[in-house]
C-alpha cells in the first residue's frame, strides 16, 4: 500500500519528524503527489515552514518544494501566499500572528509551489484544520517542524506519519534504538490496559478539571499542588508516597518532564527500601497523551524496569513511517538495510523510503 | 604597509556612472557613491605570511566573483597564518523591492512610547520570565535584554514601569523555567540559546514550546527566543512567536511584547 492508502482514514493527518532532515517534507511531497493523482481535495498547513528553498539552520541543504494544485486549500501567511504568485480565493483571515506574518486560509485556483507556514500552537492548528474541512477539504495534512510533536496530539490529529533518518546518528544501531524508543512513546498503552480501573480513573481525571491527582485503588484521591510535575523533587515525592502508601496511579494534567521521572525513581526506590523490597509499590503515571511526555537519556523501558509504568488517556494511531537514509552533508546508510533493521525492531507499521526505487515500484 | 583608507581605488572609480537614486530592484553594496558595489572583507588564510599568500588572496577574491580585488592590509596573525583586509567590487545585485512588504518590518517604539502604550492598552504590569536554557552557559544575551543596565545605552526591561521581570540566569532546565513562568503568571517567556547545527540546541528550544503546549498555556504565553543565529524564519520553525538576533536592543523586544500582548487581549 502507498502512503496515501495507509493514511486515508485520518481526516487530520500529522507528519512528525524525530529531528530536522528526517525527510518529513519529502514524505509530504510524496503524499501530495499521490493525493493529487487520485483527485482528493487536500488542505495543507505546517507548524513550521515548508517549501522553503534552503534549510533554515544549514543553508547548504536544499529542501523539496511543496507543490499544490487548483482546488487545494492552504493555511499560510499573507506574505508567503503573495510570494507564491499563485491565483487563489481568500477563505478566511485568521487572528493567528506568526513571526512570518498573519495566517490566511485560501483555495488555490492554479497549480504551483507555495511556502506553507500555518499556526504553531496546537489549538490554532486544530482550528485551521477544521476551517479547511468546513470549506470542503477531504483530508488535512499537518506538517511538523524539527522534532515538534504537539500538533500530533489526538486533540489535534486523527493519525500520524513519523519520519526518522540517518541524521539521528552515524551508528545505524543507534538510529534504530532511538526510532524504536520514539515509536514506543507514541504507542504508550491507554488506561484500557487496566480495564478494571479504566472507568473510575477516567471519571476522576474529568472531575479533577486540569489538576493532578494521586490515586489508590480505594478511597479519595489526593489533589496535588499546582506545577507539581514541573517542580517536585524526590524528597517531596517521597513524603507524598509515605502519606499515601496505597497510591497506585499518578495522574498528571500537564507535562511530564524527564526530571520528574528521575526524581520519582529515587523516591520509589526509597519507598521500596523502607518496605523491604517487593514490587507492590509499582506506580503508574497517567498523562493525557504521548506529546505530554518529555524523556531525555533514559527510555520508557528503563523506567519500566525501575517500577514506573506510563499510560495515556488518549492514544494516537501511528499509520506509517518514512525513513531518510541520508544525513545531509554527513553520512548515509544503505536504504534497504536501514529499513530491514527498523522493521525488525518495530512491529506492525509499514516503513518506507519514499525516494527509493522500492517505493516507486510500489506506486506502479 | 598601506593604511585602511581606500585611496588606491579612487582613480578607477571615476569611470563609474553615479546614479542619484537607489534602484530598489537592483541594490548593491555602497561605499563612496551609489552603485559602486564596493565590499570590504577580512579573512585569514592558514599559510605563512609572504608575497605568495597575497597573490593567493587576490585570486581567491576573484574566484568569489569580486572585480578589481585589492589587498589593502595583510599581516601575520600568528606563525603560519596570514590575515587580510581586502576590497573588491561586487557585481551582483539584489531585488530589494520584491522583499519589501513581506511583513518582516517592525517599527520600534522608544522607551517612553512603550510605557505609554502599556499604560493605555494593558493597565497592569507585563510579566516576563527569561533564561538561557539547557546546557547553554551564556547569560549575556538575556542579561542585556532584561537587566536594568541593558545594552547599547538602553535600559533592559527591568528598568521599565511596564514590566515585571524574572531573570533565572543560565543553564536553566525547561521544566524549571516553565514552573516559574506559571508561578508568576508570566505573559512572556524569553529564552536565549546559541543555536548550532547540533540537534541538541534546537531540541532545547523546541522542548520548551512543547512543554508549554502540554501545560495548556500556549495561547496565553508569548514565547520569544534570542541568540546569535536566531531569525524569524528559525523562530517559526521552532514554534516561537518571535526570534531576536544580534543587534536587538531591549526596546525592540519590549515593543514586540507589549504589542503582541495588546493584540491578544483585544482578541480575547
Amino acid at each position: 500500500m502507498l502512503l496515501s492508502d495507509l493514511t486515508a482514514s485520518a481526516r487530520r493527518l500529522a507528519l512528525v519528524g524525530l529531528a530536522k532532515n528526517t525527510g518529513k517534507t519529502e514524505a509530504l511531497a510524496t503524499l501530495l503527489g499521490e493525493l493529487r493523482a487520485c483527485g482528493r481535495t487536500v488542505g495543507v498547513t505546517s507548524v513550521g515552514r515548508d517549501g522553503e528553498e534552503h534549510d533554515v539552520i544549514d543553508a547548504r541543504i536544499a529542501k523539496p518544494p511543496v507543490l499544490l494544485w487548483g482546488g487545494s486549500l492552504v493555511a499560510t501567511t499573507d506574505a508567503l501566499l503573495r510570494a507564491s504568485g499563485l491565483p487563489h480565493d481568500l477563505l478566511d483571515q485568521t487572528d493567528v500572528r506568526t513571526p512570518l506574518g498573519r495566517v490566511l486560509i485560501a483555495r488555490l485556483r492554479g497549480a504551483g509551489a507555495v511556502e506553507v507556514a500555518g499556526p504553531s500552537g496546537a489549538v490554532q492548528v486544530r482550528a485551521v484544520a477544521d476551517t479547511m474541512l468546513a470549506h470542503g477539504a477531504e483530508q488535512i495534512l499537518i506538517d511538523g517542524a524539527i522534532d515538534r510533536r504537539a500538533a500530533s496530539s489526538p486533540d489535534v490529529a486523527d493519525g500520524l506519519i513519523m519520519s526518522t533518518g540517518a541524521v539521528l546518528s552515524d551508528d545505524i544501531e543507534e538510529v534504530v534504538t532511538q526510532t524504536r524508543a520514539a515509536v514506543e512513546l507514541v504507542r504508550l498503552p491507554t488506561l484500557a490496559a487496566e480495564p478494571e480501573h479504566d472507568a473510575r480513573l477516567g471519571s476522576l481525571a474529568a472531575a479533577a478539571g486540569g489538576a493532578s491527582l494521586l490515586v489508590g485503588e480505594q478511597g479519595d484521591p489526593a489533589l496535588l499542588p499546582p506545577r507539581f510535575a514541573l517542580s517536585a523533587g524526590a524528597r517531596e515525592l517521597g513524603a507524598l508516597l509515605d502519606e499515601h502508601p496505597d497510591a497506585r496511579w499518578l495522574m498528571l494534567a500537564g507535562a511530564l518532564p524527564d526530571r520528574f521521572l528521575r526524581e520519582l525513581v529515587t523516591a520509589t526506590r526509597q519507598r521500596r527500601g523502607r518496605r523491604g523490597g517487593g514490587d507492590g509499590a509499582a506506580l503508574t503515571v497517567v498523562v493525557a497523551d504521548d506529546t505530554h511526555v518529555f524523556l531525555a537519556e533514559k527510555s520508557l523501558e528503563w523506567y519500566r524496569r525501575q517500577g514506573i509504568v506510563l499510560r495515556v488517556a488518549r492514544p494516537i494511531e501511528l499509520l506509517a513511517m518514512t525513513v531518510n537514509p541520508v544525513a545531509p552533508e554527513s553520512h548515509s546508510f544503505d536504504s534497504a538495510e536501514l529499513r530491514a533493521r527498523l522493521c525488525e525492531a518495530i512491529a506492525d507499521v509499514p516503513i518506507y523510503d519514499v525516494r527509493d526505487p522500492d517505493y516507486f515500484a510500489l506506486a506502479k | 604597509m598601506r593604511s585602511l583608507e581606500r585611496g588606491g581605488l579612487t582613480g578607477r572609480r571615476d569611470s563609474v556612472t553615479v546614479p542619484r537614486e537607489v534602484d530598489l530592484s537592483a541594490v548593491r553594496p555602497y561605499a563612496d557613491h551609489l552603485g559602486d558595489g564596493l565590499v570590504q572583507m577580512s579573512f585569514t588564510l592558514p599559510v605563512p605570511y609572504s608575497l605568495a599568500v597575497r597573490k593567493a588572496a587576490l585570486e581567491l577574491a576573484a574566484r568569489i566573483g569580486f572585480e578589481e580585488p585589492e589587498v589593502v592590509h595583510f599581516e601575520e596573525l600568528t606563525e603560519g597564518y596570514t590575515y587580510f583586509v581586502m576590497y573588491g567590487r561586487c557585481t551582483q545585485t539584489v531585488d530589494f523591492a520584491a522583499l519589501q512588504g513581506e511583513g518582516f518590518e517592525i517599527e520600534y517604539m522608544s522607551e517612553d512610547e512603550i510605557e505609554r502604550f502599556a499604560a493605555e492598552h494593558l493597565a497592569r504590569k507585563v510579566v516576563v520570565v527569561g533564561a538561557s536554557t539547557g546546557s547553554d552557559t551564556h547569560s549575556v544575551g538575556i542579561d542585556a535584554m532584561l537587566n536594568l543596565k541593558g545594552y547599547h545605552g538602553h535600559h533592559g526591561l527591568e528598568g521599565y514601569h511596564a514590566f515585571e521581570t524574572h531573570n533565572l540566569g543560565s543553564q536553566v532546565p525547561n521544566s524549571v523555567l516553565l514552573a516559574k513562568a506559571i508561578e508568576v503568571n508570566a505573559d512572556a517567556i524569553l529564552v536565549s540559546q546559541t543555536v548550532t547545527q547540533q540537534n541538541l540546541h534546537v531540541h532545547n528550544l523546541t522542548e520548551l514550546v512543547e512543554m508549554v503546549e502540554a501545560e495548556g498555556r500556549r495561547a496565553q504565553m508569548i514565547l520569544a527566543c534570542g541568540g546569535p543565529r536566531v531569525s524569524n524564519e528559525l523562530a517559526k520553525e521552532l514554534g516561537y512567536d518571535a526570534g531576536f538576533s544580534k543587534g536587538t536592543e531591549p526596546q525592540h523586544l519590549a515593543t514586540f511584547i507589549v504589542r503582541e500582548l495588546a493584540a491578544r487581549v483585544s482578541a480575547a
